[in-house]
């Protein structure tokens, strides 16, 4: 009999590259869910045996389903495949019960070595590729936008964890096409007093702008985090942008195989706001990350635009990621 | 050894080169004397979103038809045959390649400012044949320049603007009149001062209070732009005084202003609160003529004539030659 396993992924772009690197030699029947109720839903019925479960998903996130698991004592072995590669996020599945930690993005060697520590034995042709058709639904260009986005966000908390020396919470990131009206919405309020770091970036046809912004009263904590640090307050700031900033960009970029060349980081004059400072546009593609150190009341916010110019080779490279 | 004496580059060094030069935050090119291009780093792949493997071994102008072949092939000349460095900044020319500026969103630029370096490249054989560019992005001191000159200008007008009338101060029209006094020696063209001030002002901010004075200030200079040709120049002389330097005219169409300025402001209603202000003016005419010293001479006379207004009842206005001042 195939062994249940399932896949608990919010992004159906992530379920399906997932699904493409289980072995195609392992008999298993495949299941998803697309949030952590339906997970633990399909695991009281009998469908999850194994559960290969991703961490920063809306409503009940990965931390909370392997609280319950444990809890409820579920008949599931976990596998936590994320893009928040922290250290101190591996450590706490591994507290909470999970077996194993794969980062994202899925490097399907990973999943036979795996296997191979579970004791599950393949066939010999462990290259052939699953045949996914009619399992999944249809992938949008934003289902692979919102995944290169969680994978990119994970990669530069992984960064300003190991800066810091502390555990940095990640929100879920928001992709969307927005007009400059929709801009307030995406921002502080007008009135809470910013730090505005900005940078553009240019890779051909692909043109945007990286802001990160700190809000005053959530960027003291910054400093006191590396008090023996001698440099300027600004300093530790542009530090952290430049870390989040570069990284999240090499997170987008590798994906779409594109490389970004960046300008000179430039602090946005503080006194006016900033809906004001950003010129008209008709349309762009917006990526917005939330970095959160709860510990020490940090957070700070990374805004990733794209102009509409940008779409149809955006769009492109994308393409070439549904195959 | 090779022929310039320093040691032969270890192949890493070489690689870590190539790797700066490719990454290095400016644009380089290496073009031939057919203007073929051997060198297009990652900062011109990026910004022009032309890659290498495409524009190599072909003529720049393939692809920037825009791009001004003369100027650069003038630019070329002097770096092969005189081999010399050559520069371009953004002052000038604000830019060689037509880029989207650096910074899409928060950056008022258009495009990006470059300045921009040509050298010339030596060849292993000793010859000249190939000229380096290097492209800098100096768009935010551009800017920054750009915006710091328009707000000197902002800051000179200020300085020249009277606060309360809007009107120009005392100290920039006293200059304009020296400055039309000086025109008037060179070239003989005729102008005319009026001097008007504002009948019994004291008794105004006496019964109605400061605010009231104010207004009446305000609602005369309104009254002074909208009566006068671009060319005439008025401002606010001191307290309630005021002065209008009229170019190019004669006494005899000055008169003509000056009796329907005051009608005008006999006619006027300033509203103050419930009640609304009247007020009526004198005025001093004055034509600048040869036989005046300076500016403040003619000033004087046009003085002189208001005074005399004042003097014969107020509410009207008086030409005097300047041949009757002292």
């Amino acid at each position: 009999m195939p062994t249940p396993v399932l896949i608990c992924d919010d992004s159906s772009f992530a379920r399906k590259q997932m699904a493409r690197a289980i072995p195609a030699s392992w008999d298993v029947e495949i299941g998803f869910a697309s949030n952590g109720e339906e997970a633990l839903e399909a695991i009281r019925a009998g469908r999850g045996d194994i559960l290969f479960l991703d961490l920063n998903m809306p409503g009940l996130d990965g931390y909370q389903v392997l609280e319950t698991i444990r809890r409820e004592d579920l008949p599931t072995l976990v596998v936590v495949v994320s893009g928040d590669v922290q250290p101190e996020a591996r450590e706490r599945v591994r507290r909470l019960g999970a077996l194993e930690f794969i980062r994202k993005p899925i490097d399907p060697e990973r999943i036979s070595e795996l296997l191979d520590r579970f004791g599950i034995r393949l066939e010999a042709d462990t290259t052939a590729r699953r045949d996914l058709t009619g399992i999944e639904s249809e992938v949008t260009d934003f289902d692979i936008y919102q995944e290169i986005a969680n994978v990119a966000m994970g990669r530069a908390a992984d960064l300003l964890a190991r800066y810091l020396g502390v555990f940095v919470q990640l929100p879920v990131p928001e992709v969307r096409l927005i007009t400059h009206d929709d801009l307030a919405g995406l921002l502080p309020d007008a009135h809470t007093e910013i730090t505005a770091i900005t940078q553009g970036f240019v890779s051909g046809p692909i043109v945007g702008e990286a802001l990160l912004l700190f809000e005053e009263a959530h960027a003291q904590g910054l400093e006191d985090l590396l008090p023996e640090l001698d440099c300027q307050a600004g300093e530790i700031r542009m530090d952290a942008a430049n870390l989040l900033i570069g990284a999240c960009l090499r997170g987008i970029a590798d994906p779409l195989d594109a490389e970004f060349g960046l300008s000179h980081p430039v602090i946005l004059p503080a006194g006016k706001p900033l809906t004001e400072q950003i010129r008209p546009f008709v349309r762009a593609l917006a990526f917005r990350f939330v970095y959160r150190i709860e510990k020490h009341a940090m957070e700070c916010e990374l805004l990733l635009l794209f102009t509409e110019d940008s779409l149809p080779a955006l769009s492109e490279r994308v393409e070439a990621l549904h195959a | 050894m090779p022929e310039n004496g320093r040691p032969a580059m270890p192949l890493h060094e070489l690689h870590w080169l190539l790797d700066m030069v490719h990454n290095l935050d400016a644009g380089l090119v290496i073009i031939d004397r057919e203007h073929r291009v051997h060198l297009w780093n990652r900062f011109m792949e990026n910004h022009s979103g032309i890659p290498a493997d495409r524009i190599l071994g072909q003529p720049l102008r393939t692809f920037f038809p825009d791009l001004p072949e003369e100027w650069l092939e003038h630019k070329f000349r002097t770096v092969l045959d005189m081999n010399l460095t050559s520069f371009s900044i953004w002052r000038q020319r604000p830019y060689l390649f037509r880029f989207p500026p650096p910074r899409p969103f928060t950056s008022r630029a258009e495009f990006m400012y470059q300045n921009v370096t040509m050298l010339p490249l030596r060849s292993v054989d000793g010859k000249v044949d190939h000229a380096g560019i290097i492209l800098y992005d100096v768009t935010e001191s551009a800017l920054a320049r750009n915006q710091l000159e328009t707000m000197n200008r902002e800051l000179e007008k200020l300085s020249r603007i009277d606060r309360l009338t809007g009107l120009y101060n005392r100290g920039f029209w006293e200059e304009c009149l020296h400055a039309e006094f000086r025109r008037f020696r060179r070239t003989r063209q005729p102008a005319t001062l009026v001097m008007f001030d504002v009948d019994h002002f004291k008794r105004i901010n006496d019964t109605w209070g400061h605010q009231a004075g104010d207004e009446v200030l305000r609602a005369l200079a309104q009254l002074t732009r909208d009566s006068i040709r671009t060319t005439d120049i008025a401002g606010r002389y001191g307290g309630e005084e005021f002065g209008i330097i009229l170019v190019d005219t004669e006494e005899t169409r000055a008169v003509h202003l000056a009796e329907r300025l005051r009608r005008e402001v006999e006619r006027l209603e300033i509203p103050h609160g419930e009640t609304a202000l009247r007020v009526t003016i004198s005025l001093g005419i004055s034509q600048v003529r040869e036989q005046l010293d300076s500016h403040d001479q003619w000033l004087a006379c046009a003085d002189a004539a208001l005074y005399q207004a004042k003097r014969e009842g107020r509410n009207r206005y008086v030409v005097r030659p300047c041949l009757d001042c002292g």
